[in-house]
C-alpha cells in the first residue's frame, strides 16, 4: 500500500509538471463553457448563416440542447483526449528504463499499473467532472426550464466507463512498447463496441452504452435501470482488464 | 562469509545460451571487478542478480536470501547503479531521492539526512534544479547517490565508467574505493585498468562462463608471464638479438620479449652477456609484469 502511495504521488508529480493537468483543465473548462454558449447561440449563428431569404421558424433552444452538446463533446472528442494523454504512461516508462531504479528499490510491478490506474481514473473524474458541473451552472442560468430533470443522474455512467476505458489505455501501453499504442488500443476497442451495439440483443450490456445513453437519461426518457446490466459488464470488464494489465507487465522485461 | 552467490545460472535469449552454468561467488567487502567482452553477459547477470529478470536454471542468493523474479526480498539490500540511469527529469535530485528512499523503506527525518549526505557525498548541489538540466557526470554522481542512499550491503555497479570523461572515472573510482569496508561492491566493465586500479577480487566471464575467479595478486602470479623487454634500434637487430640470445624470445618489431620465471636481475645480466660478445646493444631494457590483460587474452583465447 505504502508503495502505491509513493509512486501515486510521483504520478500527480508528474502530471503536474510535464502541463498534462493544465492541458485537460483548459480544455475541459472550454468544454463546459462551450456547451451551453452554442445551445444559446445557435438560433442566431442559424439566423445569420441562412439571411432573410429562408422564413423557418427555428425552435428556441432548451436546456436539453446544451446537454446534448455536453455530451457529444465528452463522447466524441473528450474521452479520446484523455486516452491520448494517459496513452504513453506504460510504454514510455519501459522503453526509457525510469523503472528499473525503482524496481530494485523493492517497487513492486502490481504497484505500478494500479498507481497509474487511479490517478488517470481520478484525473478522468475531476476533468468531466469539472466540465459536467460548468455546464450544469450555465445551462441553469441560460436555460430555466424542466426540460432536463435528471441532469445529476446521467453523468454518472460516463465517470463509471472511465473505469473500463483507462483500463483499456493501460493494458495498450502495457502490451505495444509505443506511446500512441495505448491511444489506438482503445480507439479500436470504442469501435467494436460501437459496431456490437448494433446487436440489439447485446445493446442493454454493452458499456457504450454508458456514453451514448446519457441525454436519454438527462430527459428521463430512458430510467437508468436500463443501464445497469451495462454497468456491470464496464466494472466487471475493467476489473479482468487491469488484471490482465497486472499479468502482463509482470512478464514484461526491463 | 559470501554476500553474494550464483550456482548454475543458465540463461537464453532465442538460439542464443548467454549464461551456461555460471558459478559466482563475492565475498564481503570485496571490490569485485567483473570482467567480459562487450555481450558476454555482463548485464545480463546483473539483472538476474536484481530479480529484474528470470533465470533459466540455476540458484542466486544474496545475503543468504534467494533472489526470486519480481520479488523485492532481495532489492533491500542491494544498491544498483545502471551504466546509463535513467531519470524523471521532471524531478529535482531531492525530489527523486526521496522517491527511491521511501521505496526503500525510509523514513523522515533520517530520509531528509540521509539525502543531504549523499548530496554533498557526490558533490550535487540541492537546489531546485530539474535532472533533464543534469550533465552526463551529474546523472552519473545521482545514479550513485540512489545507489548508497539505503546504506546497502552489496553495491552492483554496471559499466559504471563506461560513459565518464577521464576525470569523472578517476573521481568514480575514487569514490568506489573509499567505500571499501563499508560494503561489498560488484562492478562490470571491459576496462581492464579500472579493475586492477580499485579491484581485490576480479571474475572473468567468456563463452557464458566463469573462466577465472580470484583475488587479483594470486591471480596475478598464477598466470604469471613475466618478461624481460628489450627495445633495439631496427627490426634486423632485433632479429640478431633473438638468434644470439640462446633462450627463448619473441619479436615484435624493434622489440623482443624474453619470458622469465625465476631472478629478474640474473636474466637480465644472462641476456645482456650474450648480446654484448655478440655486439649487439639494445637501445632500453625493462621489466613487464602480468598485468589483468595478460590474463584476459590467455583465458578468452
Amino acid at each position: 500500500m505504502s508503495a502505491i502511495l509513493t509512486f501515486w504521488h510521483k504520478e500527480w508529480l508528474a502530471a503536474w509538471r510535464n502541463y498534462h493537468i493544465l492541458i485537460l483543465a483548459v480544455i475541459f473548462v472550454i468544454f463546459g463553457i462551450e456547451a451551453p454558449l452554442m445551445a444559446k447561440l445557435m438560433p442566431d449563428l442559424m439566423k445569420l448563416a441562412l439571411g432573410d431569404q429562408f422564413s423557418i421558424k427555428l425552435p428556441q433552444s432548451t436546456s436539453s440542447d446544451s446537454w446534448q452538446q455536453f455530451y457529444k463533446n465528452t463522447s466524441q472528442i473528450g474521452i479520446f483526449l484523455l486516452a491520448l494523454v494517459f496513452s504513453g504512461t506504460v510504454s514510455q516508462e519501459v522503453s526509457s528504463g525510469t523503472l528499473v531504479n525503482l524496481i530494485t528499490k523493492g517497487l513492486p510491478r502490481y504497484a505500478v499499473i494500479i498507481a497509474k490506474y487511479l490517478a488517470a481514473v481520478v484525473q478522468w473524474v475531476v476533468a468531466i467532472g469539472v466540465s459536467f458541473i460548468i455546464t450544469w451552472g450555465y445551462t441553469a442560468y441560460y436555460f430555466p426550464d424542466d426540460k432536463s430533470p435528471h441532469v445529476w443522474l446521467a453523468i454518472w455512467p460516463v465517470l463509471l466507463f472511465g473505469l473500463f476505458f483507462v483500463a483499456v489505455v493501460l493494458l495498450g501501453s502495457t502490451v505495444v512498447n509505443s506511446n500512441y499504442a495505448g491511444f489506438l488500443v482503445a480507439a479500436l476497442v470504442f469501435a467494436s463496441l460501437a459496431l456490437l451495439n448494433y446487436v440489439k440483443a447485446v445493446k442493454r450490456w454493452n458499456p457504450i452504452a454508458l456514453v451514448t445513453d446519457n441525454l436519454d437519461l438527462v430527459r428521463g426518457t430512458e430510467k437508468i435501470t436500463h443501464i445497469l446490466p451495462a454497468c456491470g459488464v464496464t466494472v466487471a470488464a475493467a476489473l479482468v482488464i487491469l488484471g490482465v494489465t497486472i499479468w502482463t507487465f509482470n512478464q514484461k522485461r526491463l | 562469509m559470501t554476500i553474494l552467490d550464483l550456482q548454475r545460472v543458465t540463461k537464453r535469449f532465442g538460439d542464443k545460451q548467454v549464461l551456461k552454468g555460471l558459478d559466482l561467488t563475492v565475498p564481503t567487502g570485496a571490490i569485485f571487478g567483473f570482467v567480459g567482452e562487450n555481450g558476454a553477459g555482463k548485464t545480463t547477470t546483473m539483472k538476474l542478480i536484481l530479480g529484474l529478470d528470470t533465470l533459466d536454471g540455476g540458484q542466486i542468493t544474496v545475503a543468504g536470501q534467494p533472489v526470486r523474479y519480481g520479488r523485492a526480498v532481495a532489492n533491500q539490500v542491494v544498491g544498483y547503479l545502471p551504466d546509463v540511469p535513467a531519470y524523471y527529469g521532471y524531478m529535482t535530485s531531492t525530489e527523486y531521492l526521496t522517491l527511491c528512499g521511501r521505496l526503500t523503506g525510509m523514513r523522515e527525518p533520517d530520509l531528509s539526512n540521509r539525502i543531504t549526505e549523499m548530496l554533498r557525498t557526490v558533490d550535487l548541489p540541492q537546489n531546485k534544479h530539474r535532472i533533464h538540466g543534469f550533465s552526463r557526470g551529474m546523472k552519473q554522481r545521482l545514479g550513485i547517490a540512489q545507489a548508497l542512499l539505503n546504506r546497502p550491503q552489496l553495491l552492483i555497479c554496471d559499466e559504471p565508467t563506461s560513459a565518464l570523461d577521464p576525470n569523472g572515472r578517476s573521481e568514480f573510482l575514487k569514490l568506489l574505493a573509499s567505500l571499501r569496508g563499508e560494503m561489498t561492491i560488484l562492478f562490470s566493465t571491459h576496462i581492464l585498468t579500472d579493475v586492477e586500479r580499485i579491484s581485490d577480487q576480479v571474475g572473468i566471464l567468456h563463452a557464458g562462463v566463469l573462466q577465472v575467479q580470484g583475488n587479483l595478486t594470486a591471480l596475478k602470479h598464477r598466470y604469471a608471464r613475466s618478461q624481460v623487454q628489450l627495445k633495439f634500434a631496427s627490426s634486423a637487430i632485433a632479429q640478431q638479438a633473438v638468434a644470439v640470445m640462446g633462450r627463448p624470445a619473441t619479436q615484435t618489431a624493434t622489440h623482443v620479449a624474453v619470458p622469465f620465471q625465476d631472478d629478474y636481475a640474473a636474466t637480465v645480466a644472462a641476456v645482456l652477456k650474450a648480446l654484448l660478445a655478440a655486439h649487439v646493444v639494445p637501445l632500453a631494457v625493462d621489466r613487464q609484469e602480468t598485468s589483468l590483460e595478460d590474463i584476459f587474452r590467455e583465458v578468452t583465447t
